[in-house]
């Protein structure tokens, strides 16, 4: 691997947006930053700005008001970048992909790469879901 | 020879003036302004080839002229404290003619001093200073007041009478610097006075015409004083003799008590200088069309008062006054940076600014040393161009988007780039290494430990102005995702000044060894000798310390490398780097930006999904730096240090 | 006596960088061990900085690259003042000029948070830099002399005279590090402030040199406060190894404080040291 790339894997820097979850993805999301789980000694630190991201971590169904706002941000990122759908929500829309006011999972708006089951998700499983999205990174240009 | 010279550096402006007074055409009287402006330029390059002399013109009783003329002025300024009903102007009025009038009378003063103008290095530096940016700026008002005028959709053209009042000011100036005997420096103070009056009060707004007589009472403190000291001299020192510039800074005065003469002479230039507490004048002649206010109140005029002092450094050098004179110079440069944070227009901020800095030149000179008095000497050219430039530029801002406000110029730099690219390296130029300015200040901090009190408010002072300066320049370049950004095109009046004072600092900053070498030292030596600035190598300024045995480097300044390096940090990624527009984003609102997509949009949805447009403010601090909060104390502090500055002389 | 220099200042270029990087590592693994954590590895900065490289080019304004390139070279050139041991004076103003250069930079263009970050900045400088002007004057009041030089020249070190500045030094090291309590106008890793303040508009190559002006900026920093202590010199940079230490605890003891109180601490505690400090010299010293 090329020294970029494996600087890419080694340093991912993730940008978490809630789309309309009900946050028990996002507790889960922010339990994995705490000493148990510790994601930072993988190189994960949690950027509040989509410039400075390369993972973008998603909770939650899109609904009519946040796919603007999701595509919004998903513009700004930087390629190379992936997208990480937490939870069942995120994927199909969960439990409330009935809602008048959802449209459905992330894949509605932006194109995702890696789809973490659950609800909620464990922060195990959401490791697991970054680290294969870091493979998924490894591979791009 | 030197009858021409003289007779062209004070008389043409006067006969210009009259002979713009009568040209009613804009291009014909645009050629006489241009024409004069050559001529005075080429002078003052001739005094500067010519190198000093001294000159007492004959043939003519111009004393006689010249006392007339000045009870001519007084009497206009009593008519204008009556016609006002300003008790102020009138009062010291009084108090100048009164005075006046026993010294001519009563004490039958006889005031034949040769020779009557003394031409030395310091006073060329002056008159170059003077012709150049004075010329400058007066071909820029050709234009600015012609826009002025339609702007205000004016019936009655006044441009003639305030192109006149510009112009004839140049004389009075050149006058002023080249004086020896002091009764006619007193009469070309009173001239610029007059001239101040007149140009403040041109647009006869009741604020210009209340500025314009608060500088004027103002002013007329200093002119007081400085009557004073001359019948103090004369009474004391036993005769004509004792009015000579050059006596007064040769040690030729005997007695007790000389010192009185010499500060409230100080006092005088204090006044002229808008130092603390009088500042509030030069922050009310803000009101005028611009060229004044670059003229009058950055470059030129308030620059007489701070050539009074430095002039009169001999006098005092080593006392207890020079002493006095530092702290009030530097708590100016203090107080007024301070102030200057939480103004919001332009204008004032550079108003502030320029008292600051004279409040520098001022502590240079109450510091008194070989480099301090350079650096002095350096301010004031430096100083010149860059404010004068930058009043310039507020004016063309002014004139695109009517309006002074910082807090309209937001942005200016997609609406005006060339403009705000002048600016922006005005601005910079002001407070920045490797600029004249930041050179000369960097001088005064080393040169300034000897008071140390001064030096403390030095170094306030500068964190204080990198943050009013660095704040303005937000604000100008502050814009939206957006390329190609079309340039607007300059009138030639606003753009030939605007250029050649943005070149002038670069050539003076880049050349500023071999300038300093073989001309500003000449000029340091008329005030103080000895010299503590080396030029080695490539431009490289080596500070010394003043001991002939032993001289050991106080400091280092590489004036050529660190323009390399400007341009290698600035310039060259300015030129170099490009951007497509597909590498365009939007800024991060939180991903609530409307507008469908587009980066350049600053619009929102606010709350209900409102679309709402993002407003961004400056940041003032009213509640710390405002003028309610700082000027009571910081007047107060100013009157005491003013108090012992003259009081201290007659008690010690 | 050119070429050594020159050499030098090579190997400054190209070492400082390198040993900054490590520092910042070696930073994150202490402050995670201090918070029971393992902490990324320590060459991480650098796996940060090449993948930042390797990120497309994008940006909000033209003006960002030209203040970024500013911000990087006046630090370079800070950093090539001290190692050629000129001017201490000049040095501060270089400084000062790098820091402008990244307000403006946050100040080009119309996001709201880059916007504050850039003003909260400008804070920052207004708190730190009379502390460093004061410096350099107790610098010049031990000395007789601004040049860095000068200090090097002298057996007795400048920590026994000037023990005070040094406090308020260690002051400026925690606001320039940005290390809480004053980690306000943007914050490194971690750390939210106001989303990332100044660097808010900045992503890709050009926040890249963003940390390699932090990293020269830390040698620089480290190396002013080695200044106290040149003979040996090894002792001084000991000394800023152990600031560079305590600035750690400090950050992980302290909550983040306001703006205002940074200034007003400054203001108030940093200005009555250093002027103490160079009112005491001048009393016992006079003017040399």
């Amino acid at each position: 691997m090329g020294l970029i790339q494996k600087s890419r894997v080694k340093s991912p820097w993730i940008l978490h947006f809630d789309n309309s979850s009900c946050n028990g993805c996002d507790i889960e999301v922010l339990a994995c930053l705490t000493p148990l789980y510790d994601v930072e000694r993988f190189g994960m630190v949690n950027m509040g700005n989509p410039k400075h991201a390369d993972i973008l971590l998603i909770t939650g169904p899109v609904n009519r008001r946040t796919a603007r706002v999701l595509k919004n941000l998903y513009e700004q990122v930087p390629d190379p970048k992936v997208v990480v759908c937490v939870g069942t929500c995120g994927a199909t829309g969960g439990v409330f992909h009935n809602c008048y006011n959802v449209l459905g999972g992330v894949d509605k708006v932006i194109p995702v790469d890696v789809y973490v089951p659950g609800c909620s998700v464990r922060p195990e499983a959401i490791i697991d879901g970054v680290v294969m999205a870091l493979q998924k990174l490894a591979s791009m240009r | 020879m030197a009858d021409s010279m003289m007779a062209i550096a004070i008389l043409l402006p006067v006969v210009a003036g009259f002979l713009i007074l009568a040209v009613r055409n804009y291009f014909a009287r645009g050629a006489v302004v241009i024409l004069t402006a050559l001529i005075l330029i080429a002078n003052s390059i001739y005094f500067t080839l010519k190198g000093p002399f001294t000159y007492t013109p004959g043939g003519f009783n111009w004393g006689l002229l010249i006392t007339i003329l000045d009870y001519g002025i007084l009497i206009f300024y009593l008519y204008i404290g009556i016609s006002l009903r300003n008790w102020l102007v009138l009062i010291f009025a009084l108090t100048q003619i009164i005075p006046l009038a026993y010294f001519e009378f009563v004490m039958k003063a006889h005031i034949e001093v040769t020779p009557a103008f003394v031409i030395d290095n310091l006073s060329i530096v002056m008159t170059l200073v003077i012709s150049i940016i004075g010329s400058l700026i007066c071909i820029y008002a050709i234009r600015y007041m012609y826009d002025h005028e339609h702007h205000l959709h004016l019936e009655k053209s006044k441009q003639s009478r305030f192109l006149f009042w510009l112009v004839l000011f140049l004389g009075a100036m050149n006058g002023l610097v080249f004086a020896n005997n002091l009764v006619w420096l007193y009469f070309f103070w009173e001239v610029t006075t007059l001239c101040c009056y007149q140009l403040i009060s041109h647009d006869r707004t009741e604020l210009a015409i209340k500025n314009a007589a608060r500088a004027l009472w103002m002013n007329a403190t200093g002119g007081t004083a400085f009557i004073l000291a001359i019948i103090y001299l004369y009474a004391t020192q036993g005769g004509a003799n004792a009015l000579s510039m050059q006596t007064i800074i040769g040690g030729g005065l005997q007695g007790t008590l000389v010192l009185l003469p010499v500060a409230l002479m100080c006092y005088t230039g204090c006044t002229k200088a808008a130092q603390m507490p009088f500042q509030s004048w030069l922050l009310g002649a803000m009101v005028a069309p611009t060229p004044v206010s670059a003229l009058l109140h950055s470059s030129t005029m308030v620059k007489a008062g701070v050539y009074l002092v430095v002039r009169l450094a001999p006098a005092f050098a080593g006392t207890y006054l020079s002493i006095a004179i530092a702290m009030v110079g530097a708590f100016t440069f203090f107080g007024t940076s301070a102030l200057a944070i939480s103004q919001t227009t332009g204008k004032r901020v550079l108003a502030y600014s320029t008292i600051a800095n004279l409040g520098l030149i001022i502590a240079c000179a109450g510091i008194n040393t070989p480099l301090s008095i350079a650096a002095a000497i350096m301010l004031i050219i430096f100083h010149a161009i860059s404010k004068g430039l930058l009043f310039l530029c507020a004016g063309t801002i002014e004139h695109q988007i009517w309006s002074r406000e910082i807090e309209d110029m937001e942005g200016l730099a997609v609406k005006a780039p060339l403009t705000t690219l002048i600016t922006a390296v005005g601005i910079l130029s002001m407070f920045l290494p490797p600029f004249g300015m930041l050179l000369g200040k960097w001088i005064a901090l080393e040169a300034a430990y000897i008071v140390p009190l001064a030096a403390v408010f030095f170094v306030l002072a500068s964190t204080l102005t990198i943050v009013f300066w660095t704040k303005w320049l937000g604000r100008l370049l502050q814009v939206l995702p957006k390329l190609g950004w079309p340039i607007e095109r300059l009138s030639p009046s606003y753009a030939v000044p605007l250029w050649t004072l943005l070149i002038g600092i670069f050539v003076i900053g880049i050349g500023i060894g071999p300038i300093y070498q073989n001309f500003l030292l000449a000029a340091t030596n008329n005030v103080i000798s000895g010299n503590q600035i080396i030029s080695l190598g490539l431009n490289n300024l080596v500070l010394t310390t003043p001991s002939f045995l032993q001289r050991e480097i106080l400091g280092v300044f590489p004036v050529w490398p660190l323009y390399l390096i400007l341009i290698v940090a600035l310039l060259l990624p300015f030129l170099m780097i490009g951007l497509k527009p597909t590498e365009l984003r939007p800024v991060y609102m939180c991903g609530e930006q409307a507008g469908g997509g587009a980066p350049d949009t600053d619009e929102w949805f606010a709350e209900a999904d409102t679309v709402t447009k993002c407003q961004l403010g400056g940041y003032y601090y009213q509640n710390i730096f405002g003028e309610k909060r700082v000027c009571p104390w910081a007047n107060a502090i100013a009157i005491l240090l003013l108090v012992i500055m003259i009081g201290g002389v007659i008690v010690l | 006596m050119m070429i050594n220099q020159l050499l030098l200042v090579f190997i400054v270029l190209v070492g400082a960088p390198i040993v900054g990087g490590l520092l910042f590592g070696i930073d994150r693994k202490i402050t995670a061990r201090m918070q029971g954590r393992y902490g990324p590895p320590i060459v991480q900065p650098f796996y940060d900085f090449f993948k930042l490289l390797g990120k497309q080019h994008i940006a909000v304004s033209k003006m960002q690259f030209v203040w970024i390139y500013g911000y990087l070279v006046f630090m370079i050139a800070s950093l090539i003042f001290l190692v050629l041991k000129s001017d201490f004076l000049l040095l501060v103003f270089l400084l000062g000029f790098a820091a402008v250069s990244l307000v403006l930079g946050g100040f080009s263009t119309k996001s709201p948070y880059a916007h504050f970050g850039a003003n909260r900045e400008l804070m920052q400088i207004m708190a730190y830099e009379p502390i460093l002007l004061l410096l350099a004057i107790g610098i010049y009041a031990q000395n007789g002399s601004f040049l860095i030089s000068e200090i090097f020249k002298h057996d007795k070190p400048l920590l026994f005279t000037l023990w005070p500045l040094f406090l308020a030094v260690l002051y400026v090291l925690t606001i320039k590090m940005r290390k809480s309590p004053f980690d306000i106008a943007t914050s490194h890793h971690g750390h939210q402030e106001v989303v990332k303040g100044v660097t808010t508009e900045y992503s890709g190559p050009y926040f890249a040199l963003f940390h390699l002006a932090e990293w020269y900026e830390i040698i620089l920093l480290l190396g002013i406060i080695a200044l106290f202590w040149t003979n040996p010199l090894w002792v001084g940079i000991l000394i800023a190894l152990a600031a560079f230490i305590i600035e750690l605890f400090i950050d992980n003891i302290a909550a983040r404080l306001t703006v205002s109180w940074m200034v007003r601490l400054s203001w108030s505690v940093g200005l009555i040291l250093g002027i103490a400090n160079i009112a005491y010299i001048y009393f016992t010293k006079g003017v040399s």
